[in-house]
């Protein structure tokens, strides 16, 4: 009894036994799937032997993560004819196919690196323990190539956009907002550069411009950049003239007429009116200015002559000269270099040289009436290296000759008196090129005259009438060329209007009325025929261009400070203008090579112009125009 | 060294030249003859051009190298002189 007792008990143990091991089995069972498959995916994902494979992980995960369970119902289709055949398994890719046969529970889709077996196993929920191996659909998915998206930093587009829905995007935009973080990166790496550049002290500039690589560099590239500096031809010159037209503007304004320097002395030319100027014909870069009386320094001399240097940066003058009165003009000894003429305020002619280092005159006219009595606006030295005189006209109408090494008599003197009544009020004199004997001189009264110093005509020959008031300035044309324009000389006068005239006609060609002020002074250029420049009351440097324009000058520019400018006097070489003005400043110009030099044409062109001129002007009036005799 | 200062204010002092700037291979000037605010943008500025210029060239032909950058506007000539870590840029007006 107790045997049978004993024995059912011991085989309800047993039976408890075996129901415990069943379910430990099964629960061991269950874990070991779970293993397996856990470790199966870790395989899977520790042996990614190509991108594809990792993609198709990373998509299982995805989809997995969403909660589309990967469960295709494809696959109860393909099973059917998979577990009939039996694909070998392709061991160079798949990585777990064969020892996966109790997978389970979780379906996963394996990916064969071979395309052409498809594997899907299939799980335990038909129970199927056995693996169904077989072809099945294959379903290619191409990934695009990931896109290298660059941005510039203008179109930097901040990254917390709008994000795409669909899968695809959701992975490329993935990779997308990857380089552009990388560019807000540069960005700001970037501007930290900026901000750098300001940061670098001296010493760490001086150590990199001795280092051995920076002088390398700069030698290398210092003489690269010396001969292309040294080349100063303009290889973007037009010659149709196009580029011309459209900046010329530009170019009137820029290049054609550039300020160069002023001379200015704070001591000496402070309060004082520049009277005349004059350029020396021996040492290009000199120049003599004279002024006239500072009403607010009544102890200091009347008259000071200033002689500056155009060559050299220093602003102080060369030479300071002084004289008891106010000096009117002022001219360097054509052939005696070293002796400054000036004709005063009070009639005396004054001398100053440079080699005495007296600041007064080494020689001065006496105050008679042999000399003159009026003052002398206009010193002129005519004549050859031999035979020179110098000739003064005052304003009472006197006209003396003088030699340079006697100055205390007149060599002769002349009354000059139109038509034998009233003397003329001469306030500028100017001798024709290579002309010693005939001259032109303006008046008081608007009037201008020829004159002559020796023949029988000697004294006023004809009288020129035009302007409206009296005359400040005479330029007789003095370009050397082909043809010979030395009849033409223009005038300028307080009626505002600038007047060009041939000694063959006493009207004038032609009247310039672009100014707005008196107009103090005119010159010609000494090598251009169809140039001129002009200065007036307000401030205006003008320089005409008769081939160009008659209308307008073709150059213009007005002074700093818009002072009144007195006098204009053209270097020798042609390019460079002097002004001064009311102030006791001189300016000097540059003038562009476009403007200041002539071409070979040009003469010919001028005597086209001069013709047109003539016909205009003959259509309008022809009465009162009476031929003169040359 | 007083031969770059000789030489830099000798080229300075040649007729039409505005400005020099030397930068360095980041776009920070080292020296010039200019003022700071213009030699800061000028820095800048050709830096990054000449960046892309010799990019340009190194991708059409990877084995060349940019030498010299030359820039003509209608006011004035730029010219860039470089290689690998420096930039030597010289303003000049070229009407004169």
């Amino acid at each position: 009894m107790a045997d049978r007792s004993d024995l059912k008990a011991e085989l309800e143990r047993k039976k408890q036994r075996l129901a415990q091991i069943r379910e430990e089995k099964k629960r061991r069972e269950e874990e070991r799937k779970k293993k397996e498959s856990e470790m199966l995916q870790r395989t899977e994902n520790v042996s990614e032997d190509s991108d594809l494979d990792r993609k198709r992980r990373e998509t299982e995960a995805l989809l997995q993560s969403i909660g589309i369970s990967p469960e295709p119902p494809l696959v109860p289709t393909p099973m059917s004819p998979s577990s009939q055949s039996v694909s070998p398994p392709s061991e160079t890719g798949s990585q777990e196919s064969i020892d996966g046969g109790t997978v389970g529970r979780y379906r996963t889709l394996q990916w064969d690196t071979d395309p052409s077996a498809l594997q899907l196993l299939a799980d335990s929920v038909h129970g199927c323990r056995m693996q169904r191996l077989g072809a099945s659909k294959i379903v290619q998915i191409d990934f695009m190539p990931k896109e290298l998206v660059t941005y510039c930093k203008e179109t930097q587009t901040p990254v917390a956009s709008d994000q795409p829905e669909e899968e695809e995007d959701e992975e490329l935009s993935v990779t997308k907002s990857e380089p552009v973080p990388q560019q807000l990166e540069e960005e700001s790496s970037q501007e930290a550069e900026e901000v750098h550049p300001r940061e670098l002290t001296n010493e760490e500039k001086e150590q990199i411009v001795h280092s051995e690589d920076f002088l390398f560099f700069f030698d290398r590239s210092i003489r690269v950049m010396e001969r292309v500096l040294a080349e100063d031809t303009d290889i973007f010159f037009d010659y149709s003239g196009r580029d011309m037209q459209d900046k010329e503007g530009d170019m009137q304004a820029g290049s054609n007429l550039s300020f160069n320097r002023h001379f200015y002395d704070e001591h000496w030319s402070k309060h004082r009116v520049v009277t005349s100027l004059d350029w020396s014909p021996q040492y290009p870069e000199l120049l003599v200015a004279s002024y006239n009386t500072n009403e607010d320094a009544p102890h200091e001399p009347d008259g000071v002559v200033l002689v500056w240097n155009m060559k050299f940066k220093k602003m102080t003058p060369e030479y300071i000269f002084h004289c008891q009165s106010s000096v009117m003009s002022v001219g360097f000894a054509q052939f005696h270099p070293n002796l400054v003429i000036g004709g005063t305020y009070s009639g005396q002619i004054a001398l100053w040289d440079n080699r005495s280092h007296r600041r007064t005159p080494v020689q001065r006219t006496p105050l008679s009436a042999t000399a003159h009595t009026h003052p002398v606006y206009c010193v002129n030295v005519v004549g050859t290296q031999n035979a020179n005189n110098l000739i003064t006209v005052s304003t009472d109408g006197k006209m003396c000759s003088w030699s340079l090494d006697m100055l205390s008599q007149p060599q002769e003197s002349m009354e000059l008196i139109y038509n034998k009544s009233k003397p003329v009020a001469v306030t500028c004199m100017a001798f024709p090129a290579s002309d010693v004997n005939n001259y032109v001189v303006g008046s008081e009264e608007g009037t201008v005259y020829t004159a002559s110093r020796h023949g029988s005509k000697a004294g006023i020959g004809e009288m020129f009438d035009g302007h409206q008031g009296p005359v400040t300035g005479i330029s007789c044309h003095n370009a050397v060329g082909p043809v010979d324009f030395s009849h033409l000389f223009t005038t300028s006068s307080f009626d505002w209007t600038v007047k060009l005239w041939s000694t063959k006609h006493n009207k004038p060609l032609y009247s310039f009325e672009d100014n707005a002020d008196y107009v103090y002074d005119v010159m010609w250029s000494p090598v251009h025929p169809a140039l001129f420049a002009t200065v007036d009351g307000n401030g205006r440097l003008d320089l005409w261009n008769l081939n160009n324009y008659t209308e307008v000058p073709s150059a213009s520019v007005t002074v700093e400070g818009g002072c009144a400018l007195n006098r204009v006097r053209w270097a020798s070489g042609g390019r460079e203008v002097a002004v001064g003005d009311s102030e006791g400043r001189v300016w000097i110009y540059d003038v562009g090579e476009q403007l200041a030099v002539p071409h070979t044409d040009d003469w010919s062109k001028f005597a086209r112009t001069l013709m047109e001129i003539r016909a205009n002007r003959g259509d309008g009036e022809e009465e009162g125009v009476l031929e003169l005799p040359a | 060294m007083a031969e770059v200062e000789d030489t830099l204010k000798r080229i300075q002092g040649i007729n039409g030249v505005i400005g020099t700037i030397v930068v360095n291979a980041e776009g920070i000037p080292i020296k010039t003859t200019l003022d700071n605010s213009t030699t800061v943008q000028y820095a800048g500025l050709l830096h990054q051009l000449t960046m892309k210029a010799r990019s340009t060239v190194r991708d059409i032909d990877p084995q060349n190298d940019l030498t010299f950058l030359r820039i003509r506007s209608k006011k004035h000539e730029i010219m860039v002189s470089t290689d690998k870590e420096y930039l030597l840029i010289v303003i000049q007006n070229p009407a004169e």
